[in-house]
């Protein structure tokens, strides 16, 4: 080697040791409490958590949720639709201006064509990218969606069975999935003959390299084990571009093990810590984050003919006599919100009820007694539960709580504990059927997001069992009345306060056992800053940022 | 096993006179270890039967402001649990179900196993084939797969954990006597009955039961260990008994995530079924040396 | 010899067809919905129904255990419900992780075993047997998902020794055998070899304590034989019986890590199963089962065989 090499050599050297050193990737590692990663092809399942974790961060609605704020109630905004509005004269035809210049990660663009094929890939049997194994998490969640047209490449029309004012909160569930990438996957699978079997590799693939438009984008997946996802710096909402490059997703469905985790430093951030650990966890100088969630633990009572609970008196004597106060701090240090109603003040569909939902045993005794009961003369009831699942919060605990509370004002209360899955079945088949086994309440914890999900399936008699979740066979001529004033208000005002008066009216009628909203509790890492957590069942993962 | 086993049938027909079961009993009765433990069993089993009776607190009464107190707190010995009951009784009233689930199981395993495999064991050929065969396939599921797939399929509650238990445990059992009784079957005396015209039945229930139950027995007793803590697996799976039911299985479950606040308290049931499963793991093997003639 | 290994593999065929059978059974009784994974409950009845006829959960029971018996004896055991992704793929991967940690599980359990069933043996009734006797009596006597527990707590969370939960840094596809991948597999290891360990060593100490005793052996002793002899003896003597426990150990440890697989997220086939029992995800428990229990089949046919080698008079005729 010549000495000029040699020169060149050390020069080189010399340079790069002068340049900054790469920095080091930030990475947010999170457990989840799924068993298992939720599915990554646009539909997640795993409840919720699902949506949280593999469906909002890859994918996105033509509506999403803004998550913003920790303070205000979380509503729908403009996500890939940028505006909307129901044809004035066929109030079942909706037309949607799609928002210009976004890319699915494949780099293929977004138009109305994409947003035809994903509504047809749960609404159109014999279209080759229907897969029923995502139509039980959309359509169900928009029973009236009917079909979808492009009328230009950013215009869509979708149609629904009948008038549905709900629609645009509804779409938000549906996720739109990178048509191209998904043909791309479809045609390598030519060698398969058999179509259905040719779409199930083809979505089996994409679940391993999916393609969202979302603001992160799959880097890693391990099934069963790990998801790492990593920010997309094209995202189309500058604002919303992640601050952390990459993010691990781990399931530890086992609250201990999860809480150790955490503790012992192998994650950053756990979900849903077990109560009890959190003393340990904020000693440790961990954060725990909780908000009022969009979610109610409430009995939800039979009114078949016969039930106890048909007197108006005893279902507010119910109400009167449960100590929130003493569940929320002695049970569950803290971790829930008193239920009045199934939206709290400050929410537009709250209403102005008359019925103040609070402890009051005296007032709940003297109803109790109108109503022909006393020490000696005791109402027995019986309420079916399980030992667990997910949102039922501590139902045990919680349930023998509430039964003992309930002693105090001449109830007798039965508890039928049983199997989570079977728990929600019964709840589908209604109080009638024999598998409720004699029970006149039932606890089963929902999600209060949407109109549908928090109002309409519980109050409205055309759903009752088997069409949906009216369990009791509620059937007031009053309440089916103003679930229509609201499916047919298209002003989105005028909607907040049909809505707000067929809650109301749900209140004053006593028509649940109001205990708690879950708080949705996590913790992390005091590393991590700038996080949000607002009054809803989703986070946005963009907004924070971990300390090195 | 076997061997063993084989060791102490050859020997056993000679003192099958009662003289040999006092001579055991008398045995044990000098093993201080075996001693030991048997009193301590039968006290948690005298005090879980007597319950009602031993003026304590209400199991299932509790209050949340009590909710996991330490050990040695004024009025609850032993603390509370997670809803404030009092752990002393609830670890008394638990030992009915946790002992009742330790031990039917593998009682009703030994009667049916026992059945079945001196029969197939002594009349060998098809009846033999039929009967391993179909344990077999049972003997295909790994014991704590069957349990929890059983239980799984039937639901949770106490029946269908006893139900899954028994079927468990009736596989090994019936191995252990065929193996036992085959052994047996090619002795002499075993000849000599048949020669004499004594028929199957008679052989079974007269010769070869008495020996063979030895051996079974002891192995049946080393179950019950096993089957209380399966039973307290399902329970860790939600798949046993059902709350608000004091089940040791079942409050090990419940308090494990109060180990971060009241590790001791958390840790009672453990230790409960630890000190019983250790009690019966002892006496078990008591019993095993004091029946084996030779040491 | 041959004709007795011939013959049982012959005769595992129906055992076969009939744990097909009960596995099939078993998670068909189950109550409760076999679509519930895909179908949250807020559905109309009319979606479940035309569901159910998409999977074929409509057509008569014989029809579908017939599909299932036929596409598996293919190598196709149906696509996971929750899922998506074929059974038999996930199972294969759950698998390898369950043997993985089985085989280390066992090694430990055995070699432990073996090592203080000898020793309390030798030295019956001195202090060293009663010491290694409550070891191995504490082993069986506690439930050890809940030792795990415990051991989480003090090398995780209070000394930061070992890693909480998990395969490896990386899943459990990206394993390597350096200490880094290593660490993830001490805890559920050691909480899994408990429970052998002490019947290993329980079982040999009977064995060989029994067989030390023997007039012959004693008579051995006597005539001077040197200490290997006896104990070749021995060991030839009590292998039989100690590699049948030791296979029906190896058997418990596949299947019945279910519990310490739980509370470490450790991705093998008991995970696998509790996940598939709580979602009633039937293809993927069918599919899980039936491996797990032919794995059995095959298991306790190669213990039988080999008790059979070694010891020709234990032949089950």
């Amino acid at each position: 080697m010549t000495s000029l090499h040699l020169i060149r050599i050390a020069l080189a050297a010399a340079i790069s040791a002068w340049t900054l050193p790469a920095v080091a990737e930030t990475v947010v590692r999170i457990g989840m409490t799924a068993a298992d990663i939720p599915r990554t092809l646009g539909q997640p399942d795993q409840g919720f958590e699902g949506n949280r974790f593999t469906g909002n961060t890859m994918y996105e609605g033509l509506t999403v949720w803004d998550l913003s704020s920790a303070d205000k109630p979380s509503e729908i905004i403009p996500g890939l639709a940028t505006g909307w509005a129901v044809d004035a004269a066929d109030k079942t035809r909706w037309t949607f201006r799609l928002r210009p210049g976004v890319k699915f990660h494949d780099g293929s663009d977004f138009d109305a064509d994409a947003v035809v094929w994903n509504v047809e890939k749960v609404l159109k049997q014999d279209a080759p990218q229907f897969d029923a194994s995502q139509v039980g998490v959309t359509a169900s969640r928009m029973p009236t969606l009917r079909g979808a047209r492009a009328i230009d490449s950013m215009t869509v029309e979708l149609t629904t069975s009948e008038p549905d004012s709900f629609l645009p909160i509804n779409l938000m569930n549906l996720y739109m999935a990178s048509p191209a990438q998904w043909r791309k996957l479809y045609d390598a699978a030519a060698a398969v003959t058999d179509p259905k079997e040719r779409s199930k590799q083809a979505w089996d693939a994409f679940s391993r390299a999916a393609s969202g438009t979302g603001p992160w984008k799959m880097a890693g997946f391990v099934p069963r084990e790990r998801l790492e996802l990593v920010k997309n710096d094209a995202y189309w909402n500058p604002a919303r571009r992640p601050k952390v490059d990459r993010l691990v997703l781990l399931p530890m469905p086992e609250a201990n093990a999860r809480t150790a985790a955490l503790l012992s430093g192998q994650v950053d951030w756990i979900e849903a810590p077990a109560p009890d650990a959190i003393p340990q966890i904020r000693q440790r100088g961990f954060v725990i984050y909780a908000n009022e969630q969009p979610h109610v633990w409430p009995w939800q009572f039979s009114r078949i003919d016969g039930s106890p609970w048909n007197d108006v008196k005893v279902r507010k004597a119910a109400n009167l006599c449960v100590d929130r106060d003493a569940m929320r701090d002695g049970l569950l240090g803290g971790l829930m919100v008193a239920a009045t109603a199934t939206f709290e003040k400050g929410h537009p569909w709250r209403g102005h009820p008359t019925f103040e939902i609070k402890y009051d045993p005296d007032a709940a005794r003297a109803l109790m007694m109108q109503a022909g009961y006393s020490k000696t003369k005791r109402l027995k009831v019986k309420v079916q539960t399980s030992a667990s699942g997910s949102g039922q919060m501590l139902p045990v605990p919680m349930n023998e709580f509430v039964q003992q509370s309930l002693a105090e004002c001449f109830f007798d209360v039965e508890l039928d504990v049983i199997e989570w899955n079977t728990l929600f079945t019964n709840w589908r088949k209604g109080v009638k059927d024999d598998a409720a086994r004699g029970a006149s309440a039932i606890n089963v914890t929902y999600s209060s997001m949407d109109p549908f999900f928090a109002l309409v399936r519980f109050l409205d008699s055309r759903m009752a069992p088997p069409v949906s979740n009216n369990w009791g066979f509620i059937n007031d001529p009053e309440f089916d009345k103003r679930v229509a004033i609201a499916r047919h208000a298209f002003d989105p005002a005028e909607r907040d306060q049909a809505l707000a008066a067929l809650h109301e009216r749900s209140v004053d009628e006593a028509a649940f056992l109001w205990v708690a909203h879950d708080v949705g509790p996590r913790a992390m890492s005091p590393k991590i800053r700038n996080f949000v957590q607002p009054k809803s069942w989703f986070v946005d993962f963009s907004t924070m940022t971990i300390a090195n | 096993m076997t061997a063993a086993a084989n060791d102490i049938i050859a020997v056993a027909p000679d003192r099958r006179a009662r003289g040999y079961w006092s001579l055991v009993g008398r045995r044990l009765a000098r093993d201080r270890v075996s001693t030991a433990c048997a009193l301590v069993i039968a006290l948690i089993a005298l005090s879980a039967v007597l319950a009602p009776w031993l003026g304590l607190a209400d199991p299932y009464q509790g209050s949340m402001i009590r909710r996991l107190r330490p050990l040695g707190t004024a009025g609850y010995p032993l603390g509370t649990d997670e809803l404030g009951r009092d752990m002393l009784t609830r670890l008394i009233y638990g030992g009915r179900l946790s002992l009742m689930l330790g031990l039917t199981p593998v009682a009703l395993a030994f009667v049916i196993g026992t059945t079945l495999g001196v029969i197939a064991g002594y009349l060998g050929g098809l009846v033999n084939q039929a009967i391993m065969r179909t344990v077999d396939v049972f003997y295909a599921f790994p014991s704590v797969l069957l349990a929890i797939a059983i239980s799984g399929a039937l639901g949770a509650g106490i029946v269908n954990s006893l139900l899954s238990l028994t079927i468990v445990f009736i596989p090994p059992i019936v191995r252990v006597a065929e193996s036992v009784t085959t052994s047996v079957r090619t002795l002499d005396f075993v000849d000599a009955a048949r020669a004499s015209g004594a028929g199957p039945l008679t052989i079974m229930r007269v010769h070869v039961l008495g020996n063979v139950l030895g051996p079974i027995f002891v192995y049946a007793t080393s179950l019950i260990s096993v089957c209380m803590i399966l039973a307290a697996g399902l329970s860790f799976l939600g798949l046993g008994t059902k709350p608000p039911q004091p089940e040791w299985g079942l409050m090990l479950n419940t308090l494990r995530t109060a180990i971060y606040l009241n590790p001791w308290v958390a840790a009672l049931p453990g230790v409960m079924i630890f000190i019983v499963s250790i009690g019966f793991n002892l006496l078990s093997d008591g019993l095993r040396s004091a029946m084996d003639v030779r040491s | 010899m041959l004709i007795y290994v011939v013959k049982r593999l012959v005769l595992m065929l129906p055992v076969v067809l009939c744990v097909a059978l009960v596995c099939f059974l078993l998670v068909h009784i189950a109550p409760g919905d076999p679509l519930i994974a895909v179908l949250p409950p807020d559905d109309s009845a009319d979606l479940a129904e035309q569901m159910k006829h998409v999977y074929g959960f409509d057509r008569p029971l014989p029809v579908q255990f017939g599909l299932w018996v036929w596409h598996a004896l293919q190598g196709n055991l149906g696509t996971s419900i929750a899922t998506g992704r074929p059974v038999a793929e996930e199972v294969s991967r759950a698998v390898g992780n369950t043997v993985m940690l089985a085989a280390v599980a066992a090694a430990i359990g055995f070699v432990l075993g073996l090592l203080f069933g000898f020793l309390a043996a030798y030295f019956r009734d001195t202090w060293i047997d009663r010491v290694v006797t409550t070891i191995a009596i504490a082993g069986v006597s506690m439930p050890h998902y809940w030792l795990g527990m415990v051991l989480v707590i003090i090398f995780s969370v209070v000394l930061g020794w070992l890693p909480a939960v998990g395969a490896g840094p990386g899943g459990s596809t990206s394993w390597e055998w350096d200490w880094a991948h290593m660490r993830y597999l001490v805890l559920p290891a050691v909480t899994l070899s408990v429970i052998p360990m002490g019947i290993v060593t329980r079982t040999v100490r009977a064995l060989v304590g029994d067989l030390l005793s023997h007039e012959f052996v004693l008579a051995l002793r006597a005539k001077g034989l040197a200490k290997t002899g006896v104990f070749r003896h021995v060991a030839k003597n009590a292998a039989p019986t100690a590699t049948a426990v030791m296979g029906l150990q190896l058997g418990y440890l596949l299947g019945g890590s279910i519990l310490v697989e739980t509370v470490f997220s450790w991705p093998g086939t008991g995970l696998l199963l509790n996940s598939a029992i709580f979602q009633r995800d039937l293809p993927l428990l069918q599919g899980t089962i039936l491996v797990l229990a032919l794995f059995f089949v095959v298991l306790n046919l190669a213990v039988d065989v080999l008790q059979a080698m070694i010891d020709p008079r234990i032949r089950r005729s």
